[in-house]
């Protein structure tokens, strides 16, 4: 599977959702839970899938970041962002 | 304070229309009207929430067998659980698939015997297989999502690709490969149920290929059985560790086979809480930590990995507990596993004629080769 292009939508796949926000042990950290477990997400993993709501593109998403980590290097975000994505596609935790 | 446990495995019944030969449930197993009802359930799902689990398996028997499982999933959803239906898939049209999904249901396994009808008959002692692919492609309609669990064996190992080609086009987001463990009848039907080693080398290598083959489409999950491997299994992430299964009658398990164990009292929901029984009850705490292990248990490096293996199978292989799991090359009882492995092999595999058209005749026809799990009279 290939990686996202600007116009792929990314979106939890079927059976994927945040765990319930009493469920989290901190304002930090928020849980998405699939089938067979659960994973802890916080700072930039957590900001990545909070967009990914099925409506917003890739390249939306990546340009929103960028702005909100000013300092970082664009393209360095946009890598590590679709290196990201593409291993929750393969757990079948995203879908783009 | 021991941390929280992760999921609950609520066997909600042990009524089930299949007489599957591998089947995990003890021999001996709970009456119908010993049965948790609705609202007990519901504040277990209440308790195992503000305990902080997260996960709730509904299995049994054929958790489909309780007229209440709609509420049921809604009641552990609201309880704020994810809710997993693990399933033969009889008992299940559009309608009740609808509804269930409409009330929470996160995520659907349903399990297949076989690729073939024929072969699935023999496997499960019913006709459920075209149903189970009515149902597959009925979950594709809905948004839930779908493992397909494939129990795997010395009677159907020798196709294991066609069974893996069979089951993706039934669209799953993941294929479970489930080589059958022996408790309850499966440990009863064990002889007929190892693979050769040929067998377990074939599938590692078919499964490999199958996962690259459907990398980003369809995840394949397998464990090499442990009688060929080299160290244990860390059973249920270690006993009263990550784990809770609560029986049909309200009984509180580390695992699914905990009863056979002597000398050990399991609690009940109806008498205690969950998180006294979690964090207090002798039975929960009797094999955590360091304390009971033997040697080399005791000493060995992999102890926080697999916790010396599964405590069930110490028991009803060796007779002991407290054993080092004879599963692992290090156990001093390993020899009784390594002859059922040399006897796997050394014998040919039988071949199947047809399945008697009823169950009564196929039990009949099949006498001396093993025993079709049955519901209590």
């Amino acid at each position: 599977m290939a990686p996202p292009n600007d116009s792929s939508q990314p979106r939890l796949a079927a059976g994927c959702r945040w765990a319930p926000s009493d469920k989290t042990g901190t304002e930090e950290n928020r849980m998405i839970l699939f089938p067979e477990g659960a994973i802890k997400l916080q700072g930039t993993g957590r900001q990545v899938l909070e967009r990914c709501d099925g409506q917003r593109s890739f390249g939306e998403i990546i340009a929103d970041l960028q702005k909100e980590f000013r300092a970082a290097d664009p393209q360095k975000i946009r890598a590590d962002i679709s290196v990201f994505l593409e291993q929750l596609q393969r757990r079948r935790i995203v879908d783009y | 304070m021991f941390p929280s446990p992760l999921a609950l495995i609520a066997e909600i019944t042990h009524r089930c229309p299949l007489h599957c030969v591998y089947c995990s449930n003890p021999i001996e197993m709970a009456a119908a009207q010993s049965e948790l009802s609705t609202s007990e359930w519901t504040s277990v799902f209440q308790q195992a929430g503000k305990l902080g689990m997260l996960h709730a398996h509904f299995t049994g028997g054929e958790p489909l067998a309780r007229a209440d499982l709609t509420e049921l999933i809604a009641a552990a959803r609201a309880a704020g659980l994810y809710t997993n239906l693990i399933t033969s898939g009889v008992g299940l049209p559009d309608e009740r698939l609808q509804t269930l999904v409409a009330a929470g249901l996160d995520h659907i396994q349903v399990s297949f015997q076989d690729s073939r009808d024929e072969a699935a008959h023999w496997i499960a002692g019913a006709k459920a297989h075209a149903h189970k692919i009515d149902l597959a492609r009925a979950i594709r309609r809905h948004k839930v999502a779908f493992t397909v669990n494939l129990v795997v064996h010395r009677q159907n190992l020798d196709h294991l690709e066609e069974m893996i080609a069979f089951i993706q086009q039934l669209e799953p987001e993941r294929i479970e490969i489930a080589h059958a463990q022996y408790y309850g009848w499966a440990l009863a039907n064990r002889a007929a149920l190892m693979p050769t080693r040929e067998h377990v080398e074939n599938a590692l290598a078919i499964v490999e290929s199958a996962e690259e083959r459907l990398a980003g489409r369809i995840r394949i999950d397998s464990v090499v059985p442990d009688y060929y491997a080299k160290y244990p299994k860390a059973c249920m992430g270690g006993w009263g560790q990550r784990l809770m299964l609560i029986n049909p009658a309200g009984k509180v398990l580390p695992c699914h086979a905990a009863e056979v164990l002597p000398g050990l009292s399991f609690e009940n929901v109806r008498e205690k809480t969950l998180e006294w029984i979690w964090q207090e009850s002798p039975s929960f705490c009797r094999f955590r930590g360091e304390g009971w292990m033997p040697e080399p248990c005791r000493s060995c490096e992999r102890r926080t990995e697999d916790f010396g293996g599964c405590r069930c199978q110490a028991f009803l292989l060796a007779g002991d507990a407290t054993a080092t799991d004879p599963a692992c090359s290090l156990a001093p009882s390993h020899h009784l596993v390594e002859s059922a492995v040399s006897d796997a092999n050394s014998r040919a595999i039988s071949a199947h004629s047809h399945p008697a058209g009823s169950f009564v005749k196929l039990q009949a026809q099949t006498r001396d080769h093993w025993k079709y799990r049955t519901n209590r009279e």
